[in-house]
Formats: C-alpha cells, sequence, structure tokens
C-alpha cells in the first residue's frame, strides 16, 4: 500500500498550520463571550465529531501567535479549582483579518475542489 | 504511562529544553491550564474512572510531550518578537551607524533606558522595604503571611518587567506566569517561593536595576544635553548674541570657521550614542532573560 502514516500525517500537519489559526478566530468570531484553551478545544472537539485533526496542545501556541499579531487579545483571570485561565477575545483588527482570510479560504477551497476534479 | 499532570510536565520540559526559556514558560503553563481543566471536567462525567485513565485519555487528545513541543517549536520558530527582526549584515557599517535613527531598537531601548529610571527606584524602594519588614515581622505570626504577600508581588512585577523587556528591547520574554500547585496551603506556598532561586535573582534584579537606571538617565540627559549644546552654539552666539561659554562675566565666543565643525560634533556624539544604547539594550535584555526566567 502506499499509504505511509508518516507522509499523511505531515501532509495533514502542513495543512493545519495556516488552517488552525483561520479556525481559532471564526470561533472566537462566533463566541458572545471571551473564551479559555480547554473551552475552545472542546468546542472543536464537537466539530470535528469523531475525526481528530490536530492535538488539542497544539492550539495554544497558534492562539499565542494570533495574540501576538494583535489579532486576539487575552486577559487571565483565577478559575474557581486549578491554575488561573487566560480568555481569549477577538480584537477588530482580527475581525477585519478574519473577513479577508474567509475570502482566502473560499477562493482556495474552489481552487483545490477544481484541481481535484479536474474539471 | 503518564501518571499525573507533574509528570507531563516534567516530560514536556524535557522536550522543550534547548528552546527559548520564555516559550517553555508558555508552553508549560498552557498545558497546566488544559490538562488541570480537562481532568477536573472528566472527573464530573465519569467519576468512576481512575485519575491515571482519566488523564492518559485527555493526554490522547492534547497531544503526547513531544508531539506539544514540536507544536511550539514550530510556532515559534514562525513568530518573532516584534522588535527582534533580524539586522540586516549586508549593509556597509556607515550605513549601519547611521541607519540606528530608522531602527526601532534603538529608540526602544532609549525609551527603556528613560523608564528604568522610575521603574528602578519603584523595584528597589519595594524590595528593600518588603524584604526588611518581612524580615523583621518574622517574628511575629504575621510576618509570614506578609512575606509570601511580598515574594508573589516580586513574581508579579518579575512578569510585569519582562514585558517591558519584550515591547522594548525585542528579547522575547514568558507571556505567562509560572504554573503553581493550586491547592498547596500558604505556608508550603511560602516555602516553594523561598527556596526558589528564581525569586531570589528577581529580588536581585530589582536591586541591580536601580542603581542602573541611574546611570542609564545620567548618561542620556548629559550626552543629549552636549549634543544639543553644541549644535545650538551657532545659533546663541549669530542669533541671540549670547556666547557660548559664560564665567566671570566673561564670555567666550567660538569662531564662525568652527560651526559646521560643532554642529557635526553634536550630531556624531548623539549619533553614537544611539549606537551605544542600542547594545547596551540588548545587553539588559539578556540580563533580564538570565535572572528574570526560569531555566
Amino acid at each position: 500500500m502506499v499509504d505511509s502514516p508518516t507522509v499523511t500525517k505531515k501532509f495533514q500537519k502542513e495543512l493545519n498550520a495556516g488552517i488552525a489559526s483561520l479556525v481559532l478566530l471564526s470561533v472566537l468570531e462566533k463566541s458572545k463571550e471571551p473564551m479559555y484553551g480547554y473551552q475552545i478545544a472542546k468546542l472543536l472537539e464537537e466539530y470535528s465529531g469523531d475525526a481528530s485533526f490536530m492535538k488539542q496542545g497544539a492550539l495554544y501556541p497558534v492562539l499565542h501567535s494570533l495574540e501576538n499579531s494583535n489579532l486576539l487579545e487575552s486577559k487571565v483571570e483565577p478559575s474557581v479549582s486549578g491554575p488561573p485561565r487566560r480568555y481569549y477575545e477577538i480584537t477588530s483588527e482580527g475581525k477585519e483579518t478574519l473577513v479577508v482570510w474567509q475570502g482566502v479560504w473560499k477562493q482556495m477551497k474552489s481552487f483545490v475542489d477544481k484541481a481535484i476534479k479536474g474539471a | 504511562m503518564i501518571k499525573s499532570i507533574e509528570e507531563y510536565l516534567e516530560l514536556l520540559k524535557t522536550e522543550l529544553q534547548g528552546s527559548d526559556a520564555a516559550t517553555v514558560q508558555d508552553a508549560l503553563s498552557d498545558a497546566e491550564e488544559h490538562l488541570r481543566a480537562a481532568l477536573a471536567n472528566s472527573r464530573e462525567k465519569q467519576p468512576k474512572m481512575s485519575e491515571e485513565e482519566a488523564l492518559n485519555s485527555i493526554i490522547e487528545q492534547y497531544g503526547s510531550p513531544a508531539e506539544t513541543a514540536t507544536a511550539y517549536a514550530e510556532v515559534e520558530r514562525r513568530t518573532v518578537p516584534q522588535l527582534a527582526r533580524e539586522n540586516a549584515q549586508s549593509e556597509s557599517a556607515l550605513a549601519r551607524f547611521f541607519g540606528v535613527y530608522t531602527d526601532a531598537r534603538a529608540w526602544g531601548a532609549l525609551l527603556y533606558m528613560l523608564i528604568a529610571f522610575v521603574t528602578g527606584v519603584f523595584y528597589f524602594t519595594w524590595a528593600v522595604t518588603g524584604f526588611s519588614v518581612s524580615v523583621s515581622f518574622s517574628i511575629f505570626i504575621f510576618g509570614l503571611p506578609l512575606a509570601l504577600l511580598f515574594f508573589l508581588s516580586v513574581r508579579g512585577l518579575a512578569l510585569l518587567e519582562g514585558r517591558l523587556v519584550e515591547g522594548l528591547l525585542g528579547v522575547r520574554m514568558p507571556r505567562r506566569p509560572l504554573f503553581t500547585q493550586p491547592n498547596l496551603k500558604w505556608l508550603d506556598r511560602l516555602k516553594e517561593l523561598a527556596m526558589d532561586r528564581h525569586t531570589w535573582f528577581s529580588l536581585l534584579y530589582m536591586l541591580i536595576q536601580f542603581v542602573l537606571g541611574v546611570v542609564y538617565f545620567v548618561l542620556i540627559v548629559t550626552v543629549l544635553s552636549f549634543s544639543l549644546s553644541f549644535m545650538a552654539i551657532p545659533v546663541l552666539q549669530e542669533w541671540l548674541g549670547m556666547g557660548a561659554i559664560y564665567n566671570n562675566g566673561l564670555r567666550y565666543y567660538f569662531p564662525t570657521w568652527s560651526y559646521p565643525l560643532l554642529v557635526l560634533g553634536g550630531f556624531l556624539l548623539w549619533t553614537t550614542f544611539m549606537n551605544l544604547a542600542r547594545g547596551v539594550g540588548q545587553l539588559h535584555g539578556r540580563m533580564a532573560k538570565a535572572l528574570l526566567v526560569t531555566d
């Protein structure tokens, strides 16, 4: 069989690199309240169903990098149980960027679909 | 099989060895936050499941220490602190020397050196007062909670200073506070803080910052006033009719031919200082990293 798991894994990882940012921004844009990491991970788990696209631990560095680019902002709040939680919220710059990214994603999707179908 | 959250964090720390100390601190805090929240959640939903089992199914989703470490390393490689841009090495020495005016790091360092005066005085006062009050009151029972509060404030200030250093000097510093055991009694917490090298290094930094802050401030003010004075001499002498040096009722004038040299001298002095400030800023950042970030 040609399907070698490492090749597929690598492909999945490369795909995720960009998509994770788009997904996280979208989730936080839809959310009415600031969310913390575990909450986001749970929500994404619901969306993905049985298929797991990326490890939850990989979400956090992406959140940091989005915050670093001023697309998200965060604040730490103490929690009733356990360590303080970092709550993330989308910024106005993030919202503007998301609109652009969604456009890019749409174009990309139709491009990839066409390439796969060969139409 | 990983038996506890602490074990996971230890393994993650080992996996992250060699990465930036600030990244390690962020990664550990994230993992701690996530795993604890997930574990509490699973305890509620499946109280019968053993802790170890629950933890391992959580880790299955979160990613093994190795996977998590790779994820951080990868994102870190793509994101660089705002000011830590690579300096173009292809430029000539002269271009680099005068290019300092367009280098955000040099202006950031200059601003940092000014702010260091204020923060330095504050840190010093805080450290000395807090320390002596905590020590002298520790003969009473209420001295100990006071000491705990003081140590916690030192941790907080260290994080704050780190943000300042990253923002102005472009040296990557932790973005999250260090994680601590949530269910520790306050006396154990105090012991943990007092035994931690990190606390004492932060205190040391607060003392050093005072000396450095004063030196930085004096340097900036002196060099700036000298540079501006040199450049102002032609204006003072020609348009305002004042002598450059005024001593005992005698006015001394610089000859007209020296005007261009004076202005050029003043400009070069300030440019040199800006270059110096950029270097000092980088050195200061390295020191802050060594003292304020745990390894």
